[in-house]
């Protein structure tokens, strides 16, 4: 498969890939290994401002096609800074467009947001 | 940065220069360049006397007959000539195939093609190893088989199979003729049309350093066998398939076959130290698992399964180091693993993540190392950012 300049850089350097630890931290799980694709997304928080969470820095984790990875690479690359809010950096589908992803893998795209979604959301709980 | 090394010469080989020397004879004005059919005049009586000397060098590598040669445009057109060729021919006695579930596309798909015209068929499964069993075989013909289509070396894993087994059972059964499938065999094994007992094989140039875009169906005589053609117009290669022969397609094909068959016992060796080698530097990353046996594969072929990651990643990650093929058939998400590996009972995710190495004449243990160290240095990354095992999933 041939894959964009954006994808390729982002899956051979994947920045931002590993954990975080500690009290101020908020996980967000989604996929499954045996089907192919699971992402999690470790957020720090800073304490609640008044426009909410703050994002104070992000780790992935991916396991999956390589359209996967650089996507959550790209997005945790992004996070910090932003409010931990249910949103992506960009939508879903504008995400497909800069990585150049095949509309057939939508999908894995999907798991990202929702493993975003888990993670945000538990944010907005502490 | 260097180009990567090139381990995947089971899709396809560099043509050998020695071959391309002896087919640009026959392209150009001041070479062999006529028209083999055209009869009464020097330049096409040159030609076929060319693609008659392919002939009889084709026939002479793999141990059959001149007139036994069919010439076509490769491995896949000749088993579809096989199939359908046969299936037309011999429908009035029946209309039963046997095949196995590890064959190559080009025999699979011709034979869902004979199922959606009614034609039943039965495919096999095979061991552990890829092996298909003869008793296996022996079990599934029925009156009505007409045709057992089952390869010599399989494309993904080289698993070889007991081919003069499968035509003995043939035989017993007195009325289903054996068409294997030896796209793969050319310069990996010896390769003997009439000791093998098949009564049609394919072959093909380009797994052995000859010109893709050519290839030939066996028909034995000895058998008597009878296909009806696919292709029409012009009556060539007996009227069984019609088309001008490529006179330097052949001519390609039989300098690179006459090389492949010379250099086969001594490449047989080198290769197998390679192979073992290169596995050996493989199963010390971890969570590598060998598909096939190697007593029963070719050299020129390895392939693994790898755990905890993703295949079309990993395939994404050596792709800048090494030339490999995957067992992911399709990368979109629609794709299905490799159906020949998980004939073999290896899981959905296992058999996405193979790799396929095709050693070939230019491989050297440089390049097996090289192999090594970027597989490793993939598993590693990859690993590392999918989790490893360690975390739920």
């Amino acid at each position: 498969m041939r894959y964009s300049e954006l994808t390729r850089q982002y899956f051979e350097r994947a920045p931002c890939a590993g954990t975080l630890a500690g009290p101020d931290v908020v996980s967000g799980v989604a996929g499954r290994r045996p089907l192919g694709t699971w992402v999690r997304f470790d957020l720090r928080i800073a304490p609640a401002a008044a426009r909410g969470p703050q994002i104070l820095e992000a780790r992935f984790l991916a396991f999956g096609c390589p359209h996967t990875i650089a996507v959550a690479a790209w997005v945790a690359e992004q996070a910090a800074g932003r409010p931990a809010s249910a949103e992506l950096p960009q939508p879903v589908d504008a995400l497909r467009r800069s990585f150049e992803v095949p509309v057939e893998k939508l999908g894995r795209l999907l798991v990202v947001e929702d493993a975003w979604r888990a993670a945000t959301a538990a944010a907005a709980k502490k | 940065m260097s180009p990567p090394v090139y381990l995947d010469h089971a899709a396809t080989t560099p043509v050998d220069p020695r071959v391309a020397a002896a087919m640009a004879e026959c392209l150009t004005a001041d070479g062999v360049f006529g028209n083999p059919a055209s009869a009464g005049h020097v330049h096409g009586e040159a030609a076929f006397e060319r693609v008659e000397a392919a002939r009889a060098a084709v026939a002479a590598a793999v141990g059959a007959d001149p007139q036994e040669v069919v010439f076509t445009s490769g491995a896949t057109e000749a088993d579809n000539l096989a199939i359908f060729g046969v299936a037309e021919h011999a429908r009035p006695r029946g209309r039963h195939v046997v095949t196995a579930r590890t064959e190559h596309k080009a025999v699979l798909d011709p034979c869902r093609e004979l199922e959606r015209r009614g034609w039943q068929v039965t495919y096999l499964a095979p061991d552990e190893r890829g092996r298909v069993a003869p008793d296996r075989l022996a079990a599934a013909l029925r009156a009505d088989t007409v045709l057992v289509s089952l390869m010599h070396v399989n494309n993904e894993i080289g698993t070889v199979q007991d081919v003069a087994a499968f035509a003995a059972v043939c035989e017993r059964h007195g009325g289903a003729w054996l068409h294997v499938d030896a796209a793969q065999s050319v310069g990996k094994v010896a390769l003997d049309f009439h000791a093998s007992g098949a009564a049609l094989m394919s072959l093909s140039a380009h797994k052995s350093h000859g010109p893709k875009g050519v290839g030939a169906l066996l028909l034995s005589r000895r058998h008597g066998v009878r296909i009806e053609p696919r292709q029409f117009g012009g009556g060539q290669e007996r009227g069984l398939r019609s088309g001008t022969v490529a006179t330097h397609q052949v001519v390609g094909m039989a300098a690179a076959f006459a090389l492949a068959v010379a250099a086969r016992p001594a490449e047989a060796i080198r290769l197998a130290a390679l192979r073992e080698r290169l596995w050996r530097g493989l199963e010390a990353h971890g969570g590598a698992l060998r598909n096939g046996a190697p007593e029963d594969t070719v050299a020129a072929i390895l392939n693994v399964s790898f755990a905890d990651v993703e295949g079309e990643s990993l395939l994404a990650a050596v792709a800048p180091r090494i030339s490999v093929s995957t067992g992911s058939a399709c990368t979109s998400a629609s794709g299905e693993p490799s159906y020949v590996l998980r004939a073999l009972g290896r899981d959905e995710r296992l058999a996405e993540a193979s790799l396929r190495f095709g050693l070939g004449r230019s491989t050297s243990a440089e390049d097996v190392d090289e192999a090594i160290a970027a597989v490793g240095a993939a598993l590693s990354r990859l690993r590392r950012i999918g989790g490893g095992c360690a975390i739920a999933s």
